[in-house]
């Protein structure tokens, strides 16, 4: 009894530290077989499947603390994704809780809030609302993300004359300065010259450094080695292993 | 609803959608007042010169203007929403907002032009000596409604239009039939009179005979035919709109 309350004492207290705790994450979703009513009314006459329920993550339970930076490893469609979108609360758990306490900011993928037409100027202000930034923040800190992804000249161009690096520099100095809590990375480092890469990574370090709770999915395994000092690995959408990130990856090569 | 909350992001989506227009092309936004404009100067030619249509009480190019603007609103607001969640899905998979935000930016956008091509309206009232009356300032609560109206249909079918990718093309084709069950190109004397009964129950009708009646009547709207339009557009934006936030949460697992 005692123990019990103990127990429960204690998850609650770190709950209470973990700015994003999963207990018992269930997430199911329905993988349509037909994308379009022609199909779907030629499918239902020869009775093919049309939904399939597909089971993308399989009772996650785990916490993060405040200043951690977790590496989020595994196979393709071994849930990374799925997770990232339960974490950035795009999408929601079927059953099982998922708390999140705190701004997360999405490193978004290319130019996702971006529109070609327009220029750099304007697609700063665009990304930035769209990342959730008052119009007056971005005013602000608008020379600072200029000269980060050191774009001064281009500035008024339309991001379509711009070449990929361009893109990526201006994409990821939108969302750093957005001074998120929880910050997601997913494999946006892949792109640009190596020097701006390296100048990435050392923004992130001071992200780590200031207590900014880092989740990182990628491929490549040298980041993560380098970068976090837990990872969790997922098969199958289960949790294969949670801990230190030179165990883990030790598990990944085996496989 | 906090969209209060949001009002930002959603004046830099409807700039977005009008901006991004105005540079993708040499005449840019003219084409949006001279798109309605030619469309009206060829029906008017056919209408009144070969078709011979009479006893309007206004001049014909001016009676046809007055029911254009307001379908050309409504169809493109709807075609254009029903892309705009597939369009943005890099978005919708990476960071949460409320999804209405890019139906209501597409809009806004589209109300832009209506205002736009109002101003020719104007002129061609002048042009035909229509005279100025306070009626006339009906048509403001007029269009929100049936901004509300369009809302619901487009929330409806952009979910729609999500799931099956070709409820678009089915659109289109309802539209074309819509088009010539609403008056927009005749006045409904000329519909035999045991049909008539459909105007009473096609919002769109009673939007644009009452546009009609306020704008070149000088005289108030039928109120009884508008209070039917008044519950059919707030039903269907209440039964749309709770459709759309059920859907909302599985937007990123499909788009």
């Amino acid at each position: 009894m005692i123990a019990w309350i103990y127990v429960t004492m204690y998850t609650i207290m770190t709950h209470e530290h973990s700015v994003i705790a999963f207990s018992n994450v269930e997430k199911y979703f329905f993988l349509q077989h037909q994308k379009t009513l022609k199909e779907l009314v030629q499918a239902l006459f020869i009775k093919q499947k049309t939904l399939e329920r597909i089971h993308a993550l399989k009772d996650l339970s785990f916490t993060v603390e405040k200043g951690e930076c977790v590496g989020i490893i595994g196979k393709n469609g071994a849930g990374k994704s799925t997770l990232l979108k339960l974490i950035a609360q795009v999408s929601s758990p079927t059953s099982g809780t998922a708390t999140i306490n705190g701004k997360v900011a999405p490193l978004i993928e290319l130019g996702a809030g971006f529109h070609p037409e327009l220029t750099g100027r304007e697609n700063v202000f665009l990304n930035g609302v769209i990342l959730g930034m008052k119009e007056s923040f971005i005013k602000k800190k608008f020379a600072d993300i200029v000269q980060f992804a050191e774009l001064n000249e281009f500035i008024d161009m339309p991001v379509k004359y711009y070449s990929s690096g361009m893109y990526m520099r201006l994409a990821f100095s939108v969302a750093i300065f957005i001074e998120p809590e929880i910050l997601l990375i997913d494999e946006i480092l892949a792109v640009g010259d190596t020097a701006f890469q390296e100048k990435c990574l050392q923004k992130m370090n001071e992200f780590k450094k200031n207590g900014t709770t880092i989740i990182f999915v990628s491929h490549s395994m040298d980041t993560v080695k380098n970068f976090c000092d837990r990872v969790i690995y997922l098969q199958e959408g289960k949790i294969l292993y949670d801990g230190e990130t030179k165990k883990g990856l030790e598990l990944y090569h085996q496989k | 609803m906090k969209l209060f909350a949001h009002w930002e992001l959603i004046k830099h989506l409807t700039m977005r959608e009008i901006k991004a227009r105005y540079k993708q092309s040499f005449l840019g936004l003219f084409w949006v007042i001279l798109n309605p404009f030619f469309q009206m100067l060829i029906m008017s030619f056919v209408f009144s010169h070969i078709m011979k249509v009479q006893n309007l009480g206004v001049p014909f190019p001016i009676f046809l203007y007055a029911g254009l603007l307001p379908w050309t609103f409504f169809a493109n607001s709807i075609s254009n929403s029903m892309s705009i969640l597939p369009e943005n899905g890099s978005l919708i998979k990476k960071i949460y907002f409320p999804r209405e935000i890019l139906i209501i930016s597409t809009l806004l956008a589209k109300a832009f032009d209506f205002a736009l091509s109002t101003i020719v309206f104007i002129l061609l009232m002048f042009w035909f000596h229509i005279p100025f009356t306070a009626y006339m300032l009906l048509f403001i609560p007029l269009f929100a409604l049936q901004f509300v109206f369009t809302l619901g249909i487009s929330l409806l079918l952009s979910v729609m239009n999500l799931l099956y990718r070709d409820v678009q093309y089915l659109f289109t084709l309802i539209l074309t039939l819509w088009f010539y069950l609403t008056p927009v190109i005749y006045s409904i004397d000329f519909f035999p009179e045991q049909y008539r009964w459909i105007f009473k129950i096609n919002p769109m009708a009673v939007f644009i005979n009452a546009y009609r009646e306020v704008l070149l009547g000088g005289d108030a709207p039928n109120w009884a035919s508008l209070g039917i339009g008044i519950l059919v557009s707030g039903l269907l934006f209440i039964v749309a709109f709770s459709i759309f936030k059920k859907a909302e949460g599985m937007f990123a697992d499909v788009v």
